[in-house]
């Protein structure tokens, strides 16, 4: 009796670990977005006054890297505008000498990871005890987000000697995570999220 | 002579029901129960309500997932000595707020605050009524520990640690048998628990107060 009692606990305590909930799973995709803002501290932004931005947003696909402009990039890219005018920035043509630049890119990473399950499949009956095979099976995590940063063209250092030109310090940059990030519905909020908390970017 | 032996049978019958009043009764033994040393098996399903440091840091929403399950050996005294093992959550959601990280950004998220706790316990029982009483209350202590998963979520992004720490109750309740005698009964118990953890927001360590209904099955 005092046998069969531990065989009860013991699977009643292997069934109650292996219940795994996900207690996010009822976020909306906007509830889910996540936005994570930086700024250089050393930056003074009431010095800046006219501004450009890049004419598509740059794709990162783990290790490849291109750019697009499909609707939704589009829309990105003239909310972003939209935000800095209000926050005091004249929006000025590349070629025009803008103090600061503002890039979008659209990144996502995918990882494979191993994993076993210890409890899988062969489950010996009551009696035998349990002899199982750990079932080995490879996922697949994808992450995307979006990253919006702000370089200081004013004060680019131009003397080092680089094969692509001046160097552009990264004064202020945003990542937008979760879900829903390709929904054109939610772009406009997303963007203004980001910008949102960021009000030491203001220069009015 | 017939009326003799007619009265010796009538004789003959009655003695015996004499010697049976007269004989020590022999079906009223102490239970077993009481005579031998017993098993019992507790299910329990609790509602755990956080106390202390843990309720103003980290989570103060009562949670009304937790369970747990017990076998005890109960002695001939008043003692009884037993392990039990439990799954509790604790869940709490913050509306949107802007955090500040050590690193000088600033994370904006709806925040998911959880703690799954699977705490091992041995435990020694001191009951103050005899066993076949049918309301037996009892004090108990407990040490152990707990496999741990602190989990906070900024939207869907986890930050996550398990870890095995020390947990420790003491509590109080009561045993109800169904019937006198019988195998089945029901019990209620009031316990504090608390497990030393520090890590983020709790910094004192995970206490709280845990009320009890269960239902157990006793055998020898």
């Amino acid at each position: 009796m005092l046998r069969k009692a531990s065989y009860l606990i013991l699977s009643v305590s292997l069934w109650l670990t292996s219940c795994s909930k996900d207690p996010v799973n009822d976020l909306s995709d906007l509830d889910s977005q996540v936005f994570i803002t930086n700024h250089d501290k050393s930056a003074n932004f009431k010095t800046f006054k006219t501004f450009s931005i890049s004419d598509s947003v740059t794709v990162v696909q783990d290790n490849r890297s291109g750019t697009a402009l499909t609707s939704l990039d589009k829309d990105v890219l003239t909310r972003i505008i939209t935000n800095m005018q209000n926050l005091g920035y004249t929006y000025v043509a590349v070629d025009k000498k803008p103090d600061v630049g503002l890039t979008a890119a659209r990144i996502t990473n995918t990882y494979q990871d191993v994993s076993y399950n210890p409890y899988s499949s062969y489950w010996g009956g009551f009696y035998g005890g349990f002899y199982g095979y750990p079932s080995y099976y490879v996922y697949e995590t994808t992450e995307s987000y979006w990253a919006i940063s702000m370089l200081d063209v004013k004060n680019a250092d131009s003397t080092t000697q680089s094969t692509d030109g001046k160097r552009f310090r990264v004064i202020w940059d945003a990542q937008i995570r979760g879900g829903g990030l390709a929904n054109q519905n939610y772009v406009d909020e997303m963007v203004d999220a980001a910008f949102r908390q960021s009000t030491y970017l203001s220069i009015k | 002579m017939k009326k003799l032996i007619i009265a010796a049978f009538l004789l003959a019958g009655l003695l015996p029901a004499f010697a049976q009043e007269q004989a020590p009764k022999l079906y009223t033994l102490p239970s077993p129960y009481d005579r031998y040393t017993h098993y019992q098996v507790t299910a329990r399903y609790t509602g755990a309500i956080p106390a202390g440091s843990f309720s103003s840091n980290y989570i103060d929403k009562a949670s009304f997932e937790n369970y747990s399950i017990a076998l005890e050996w109960v002695f001939q005294n008043s003692f009884s000595v037993g392990g039990e093992i439990g799954y509790s959550f604790f869940k709490k959601r913050l509306p949107r707020a802007t955090y500040q990280q050590t690193d000088g950004s600033e994370i904006s998220a709806i925040q998911t605050r959880t703690l799954t706790q699977y705490p091992i316990q041995a435990f020694v029982n001191y009951q103050f009524a005899p066993k076949n009483a049918s309301i037996q209350p009892y004090v108990q202590l407990s040490a152990g520990a707990s496999v741990l998963d602190y989990t906070v979520y900024y939207g869907i992004l986890a930050d996550q640690q398990q870890k095995v720490r020390p947990t420790y109750g003491i509590g109080v309740g009561s045993k109800f048998l169904f019937k006198k005698d019988g195998n089945f009964g029901a019990d209620i118990r009031v316990k504090y628990q608390g497990t030393s953890y520090d890590y983020d927001y709790i910094d004192k360590g995970i206490s709280s107060i845990n009320g009890s209904v269960g239902l157990f099955y006793r055998w020898w």
